[in-house]
């Protein structure tokens, strides 16, 4: 079957998580994804990793989870672009590609002279997908940051938590899958726009300014109000009861969200307390959210007598938005996981089988899905090098003997 | 509407709330984007914040930043005649993106299977909850049940205390950014072989996605990922440390390390020895946080920052939405941008989520309620005004 990106080429020049995000949608939709490292990007040595397949070499630096997750279904070479002939290899390269892919600080593109105008010289339609940080301008340009950091900058930091606790984070580090997907996004729009009127372009995605538009409500409420939002917990802005409760079990805990005056009916027989519905104190949205702290014990009374499954199903029954809430292994064994098939298993030469996240989108045409294991260090060597630009095998052995290629990890630790 | 990168394609738009948000992104990029509300309005209208709290259809926060640069159709699809007109729409536009609970759309005649009767290379996204099947397709979903399922929540918040929900809709809204993929992978299979296509997608797919690499690495190390406030889930000893939010004078900040520059940590904290931590940093959280607040609690966030990164050290601010509104940096890049509006103030609100050399990012302001009916409905469907008239008295459209 054909994928639908089939016949592109993209080289990925990135690092981290957000760019190597975006790379995979392009490998998933059938894209040939050549992800780029230098040589001494890592070294060879990666403490804390799985064992290898008990017939497979140990290379430690093929292991790592995250990373053969994120790079999945992907081509990797090795390849020092400081060097003036990797670099002229690179460029032989887009020459035969249709995008580039980065998310390297502004700095680094320019300092090895292959920032867009350079790309254009030698394929002129070519799009270069940049993912800064901060922007390519601007007196942050420069500055160096992960996920978590712009999480921190963007305002979700500052309004996640506890009301009387500090800032705090969400679970992993959001604006790297946020980015990466709208990465995605654009640089599909762009490929669009190349195929009808032949021009390529430059797309800079800020990181931050992507995560930004998430922040809206907040920022907005301050012009409008004059209003510092700030940690609101477990509440929701307006709507009433909402909030996580324990149920049996060591943290085990279920999510309960009241969205409508049916649903607080709901909720209150199942409590024994249909009274309530009537009551003064809860019988209205902004009544019941003023006071939703008084509902706290005696909601919980009712979830901590039963599994956080028990009182979803109960909830969910007569119609009151309910969730347990789940860990790592009970996603891989959740009923509507499993019949989604969220996760999907490759086989990975060195490390055996292991679960995939897919896309959060399920295709009629088979659009979706993961298209194989994440590449060993190296693998593509000789595809590139060869097959793409003939290079000869005493070229390229010259190459590997100047380390301007590499087939391991030349890093420190 | 026609330029920018997705100019000339036509996109109708039946998400509401913030699902409207993959919507949105295709009218940055220059898809000419239709709204197709209910006579009560968009849920998102109803949204706060609004301007002075006092509730009105044209100024919730909200609208006004998702729904920008969409036009607004106003068609009852409670009535045969509403239905139809959606149907002959359909027919006029490249995509259809909705977000209604799974059977809505079907109960109308409006399933993807009846829409390509009218329209055989449809592109069209479900975004929901929870998906079109499964045993939990007719529950009630909401972001934080959402966030629940997906193995999100569990793992943000502190080890001693409940599990906390992340700010405001983001699984909701990724759900909705995933739709906008997954239209673009649609319309690109459709140029190259002419077939439409059909995505189901799900906001708690959606959750578990955003955990980037839990799942893989619970596989293999079988060790149950534990939430741990604003430190990274992995708890490998030997991996970097710092990346955790801790106070200083003015407020708090994003302190952050890796591997390869954990040296520079004991430049900019001199004198506090922390180089003794820094074999196993992951290893030595606790003991490492004790000294930087020491070292912190004296000094300005934004000047713990400006050495830092001089060191390149990726520290950065906890910045409050005031702070950003009034950040240099943003200023200086002119992110923010004011649009006015006939019935809401000027505000300020994001502007490109992406720059493009080539073609460009829309923000016109977001449509009044039913601005576009007669106009959209006379251009694309032909309706003159006597039948515009006639359907408007019959509660069809507004």
């Amino acid at each position: 079957m054909t994928r639908p990106l089939e016949g592109i080429r993209v080289l990925e020049l990135t690092t981290a998580v957000a760019g190597p995000i975006a790379g995979c949608v392009f490998a998933d939709m059938g894209a040939e994804v050549i992800k780029f490292e230098a040589p001494r990007a890592r070294g060879a040595a990666n403490p804390g990793a799985p064992p290898a397949l008990p017939d497979a070499p140990d290379h430690p630096y093929n292991r790592t989870p995250l990373y053969n997750e994120l790079h999945r279904s992907k081509r990797h070479i090795a390849l020092d672009l400081g060097n003036p002939e990797g670099r002229d290899l690179f460029l032989q390269l887009v020459a035969k590609s249709d995008i580039v892919l980065e998310n390297f600080s502004p700095r680094v593109l320019r300092d090895l002279r292959i920032d867009y105008p350079d790309l254009c010289e030698v394929k002129p339609d070519i799009i270069l997908t940049s993912m800064p940080a901060f922007g390519k301008t601007g007196p942050y340009a420069l500055r160096g940051s992960y996920g978590p950091g712009i999480d921190a900058m963007s305002g979700l930091s500052h309004l996640t938590g506890y009301p009387d606790r500090g800032p705090g984070k969400p679970a992993q580090f959001y604006l790297d899958q946020s980015s990466g997907l709208t990465a995605a996004l654009t640089t599909m729009a762009a490929l669009r726009h190349r195929r009808l009127t032949g021009e390529g372009q430059n797309i800079e995605l800020a990181m931050l300014e992507g995560e930004l538009q998430l922040v809206a409500p907040a920022l907005q409420d301050f012009t409008m109000n004059g209003r510092v939002q700030t940690r609101i917990g477990n509440r929701h802005a307006w709507h009433a009861p909402q909030g996580v409760y324990r149920s049996t079990g060591d943290d085990q805990w279920i999510a309960i969200a009241i969205e409508t005056d049916d649903q607080w009916r709901a909720l209150t027989t199942v409590l024994g307390q249909p009274e309530w519905a009537e009551d003064e104190r809860y019988a209205t949205e902004a009544v019941r959210h003023s006071n939703q702290q008084d509902l706290d014990p005696l909601i919980e009374d009712w979830t901590a007598q039963r599994s956080h499954y028990d009182a979803m199903h109960e909830l969910q029954r007569i119609g009151v938005p309910a969730g347990a809430v789940l860990d790592a292994p009970e996603v891989h064994t959740d009923p509507q996981f499993l019949h989604r098939q969220t996760l999907v298993w490759a086989d990975h030469p060195e490390m055996g089988r292991f679960p995939h996240t897919r896309t959060a989108w399920r295709s009629r045409r088979g659009n979706d899905g993961v298209a194989g294991p994440a590449p060993l260090y190296a693998e593509g060597n000789q595809y590139v090098f060869q097959e793409l630009l003939g290079a000869s095998d005493d070229t390229l052995a010259t190459l590997l003997d100047a380390l301007v290629i590499v087939t391991e990890p030349q890093g420190g630790r | 509407m026609t330029d920018g990168a997705l100019g000339g394609l036509r996109v109708l738009d039946l998400a509401q709330g913030s699902f409207d948000y993959g919507s949105r992104l295709l009218a940055g990029l220059g898809a000419d984007v239709i709204k197709i509300e209910p006579p009560s309005g968009d849920p998102v209208r109803a949204m706060p914040p609004f301007p002075d709290d006092e509730p009105n259809l044209e100024t919730s926060a909200r609208h006004l930043h998702l729904n920008a640069a969409k036009r607004s159709v106003v068609l009852d699809l409670d009535t045969p005649e509403g239905c139809d007109l959606l149907r002959r729409l359909v027919a006029e536009s490249d995509a259809l993106i909705e977000s209604y609970q799974p059977g809505y759309l079907a109960d109308r005649g409006l399933a993807y299977d009846d829409l390509l009767e009218t329209k055989p290379d449809l592109v069209m996204a479900s975004v929901t909850h929870f998906g079109q099947s499964g045993p939990y397709a007719g529950y009630w979903g909401s972001e934080i049940v959402d966030v629940a399922l997906g193995g999100y929540l569990k793992l943000t918040g502190d080890p001693d205390r409940e599990p906390v929900k992340p700010y405001d809709d983001l699984a909701v809204s990724h759900a909705a950014l995933h739709a906008a993929v997954a239209v673009m992978v649609g319309l690109t299979h459709r140029d190259a072989t002419g077939e439409g296509d059909y995505f189901d997608v799900a906001a708690i797919d959606a959750a578990v996605f955003l955990l980037g690499g839990v799942a893989q690495t619970y596989h293999f190390d079988h060790e149950l990922p534990v939430r741990r406030g604003a430190r990274l889930i992995n708890t490998n000893p030997h991996y970097s440390y710092p990346s955790t939010i801790r106070p200083c004078m003015g407020g708090y900040i994003h302190a952050h390390s890796n591997n390869r520059n954990a040296d520079l940590l004991a430049v900019l904290m001199e004198g506090v020895g922390i180089e003794e931590l820094l074999d196993t940093p992951n290893g030595n959280a606790d003991e490492i946080d004790k000294r930087m607040d020491l070292w912190m609690a004296d000094k300005d966030k934004f000047e713990i920052v400006r050495r830092a990164q001089e060191l390149r050290l990726p520290f950065t601010e906890v910045l409050t939405p005031e702070e950003i509104l009034n950040d240099p940096h943003l200023k200086e890049r002119e992110f923010l941008v004011e649009i006015e509006h006939p019935v809401a103030p000027t505000t300020r609100q994001p502007g490109a989520a992406v720059r493009m050399s080539a073609t460009p990012w829309h923000t016109e302001r977001a449509p009044l309620f039913g601005e576009h009916t007669d106009q959209v409905l006379g251009d694309l469907l032909n309706l003159d005004v006597a039948e515009l008239a006639g359907l408007r008295e019959r509660g069809v459209l507004a």
